[in-house]
């Protein structure tokens, strides 16, 4: 532990760990720092200092979304001038049904995801929004969801050592 | 699901504290004992409310910062088998299936990767591609993160209560 701040092997496992569903029993940090061969002490320092890091976010129930009324999905793309996209990007980010809003490096330069209770919300935001930014109908893609095959984010972290010899050029 | 489901749903939002007993710890805002707070996340996961309980991570702050959206248009078959067959590779974290925009984006399926490098990234996608044999696709490289939260946020988002 020469560099303390750094994640080391055991903050790697213990990463690695938490993204499996937590086991449901009173103490369960006890339950998963025993697995790994560490106190409780130990992991909850640990994570204490991940968190502070801002590595873990938030150790919390992923939800589903048509078991709570969003019926509707989909992903927009906009071709975006590079001199409008921080404008155009923070009207949309502004919005609740927007989650996830990235530049991309394509023609289509501005991605991102709506969710609703229907067809009709959706519709309702993205009109809004092509409004409010004067973006025209031939420079959007509207792709709605027929259906969700894999949401299963899961990052395998591997030591720096390693990582360097699966790095491919880029 | 109760009222008090919903409470609940709304104080793990922010994430388990971090302390020995986080259950127990939690239940007390809503009076609710340790074992009953754990017997109601089991039954709302059983109702499938409750995908997952995991830690969200900040993956670029591990160094693991090449993103990309890729856009297939699989060969062949149709139905459900080309989304099955991205979806096997343990390089793909999501898989859409969308509709498309005739003559103007003929994608129909999109595939997540992250990795350590856009180069570690378009090994995996040129794998998938050759072991699909879907030829037909467009790797789509994030460059900014303007907004990433949760799809589902009980504080801001979902508002009637089915």
């Amino acid at each position: 532990m020469s560099t303390p701040s750094l994640p080391d092997q055991t903050d790697l496992a213990i990463l690695n760990a938490l993204q499996d569903d937590l086991p449901l029993v009173s103490r369960p940090w006890k339950a998963i720092a025993e697995r790994m061969g560490i106190t409780e002490t130990d992991i909850i320092s640990r994570m204490n200092r991940l968190k502070d890091t801002g590595i873990i976010r938030a150790i919390s129930p992923i939800l589903e979304s048509r078991h709570l009324g969003l019926h509707a999905a989909t992903l927009v793309a906009l071709h975006v001038p590079e001199e409008r996209m921080d404008k155009i990007a923070a009207v949309i980010s502004s919005y609740a049904e927007v989650s996830h809003n990235f530049e991309r490096d394509h023609y289509y330069s501005l991605w991102f995801t709506l969710a609703a209770q229907n067809e009709e919300g959706i519709q309702r935001v993205l009109h809004e929004i092509l409004q409010q930014t004067g973006i025209p109908e031939s420079d959007v893609l509207d792709l709605p969801t027929i259906k969700k095959i894999k949401i299963d984010v899961r990052f395998s972290f591997l030591p720096a050592q390693i990582r360097e010899n699966t790095d491919g050029p880029d | 699901m109760d009222p008090i489901d919903v409470h609940l749903l709304r104080e793990l939002e922010h994430g388990l504290p971090l302390v020995p007993a986080p259950f127990e710890e939690i239940g007390k805002g809503l009076g609710l004992s340790g074992n009953e707070v754990m017997e109601r996340i089991r039954r709302l996961k059983e109702a499938g409310i409750i995908r997952k309980f995991r830690a969200r991570i900040d993956q670029r702050k591990m160094g693991m910062t090449a993103n990309a959206l890729v856009a297939w248009k699989p060969a062949g078959s149709g139905g459900n088998v080309p989304g099955k067959q991205l979806a096997a590779f343990p390089s793909v974290t999501h898989c859409y299936e969308r509709r498309p925009v005739p003559g103007r984006w003929e994608y129909t399926h999109y595939t997540v990767h992250h990795g350590y490098s856009r180069g570690q990234v378009l090994d995996d996608v040129r794998a998938v591609a050759e072991q699909t044999g879907f030829r037909d696709y467009t790797v789509l490289f994030s460059t900014r993160e303007f907004k990433r939260v949760p799809n589902v946020r009980m504080r801001e988002n979902v508002s009637g209560i089915p």
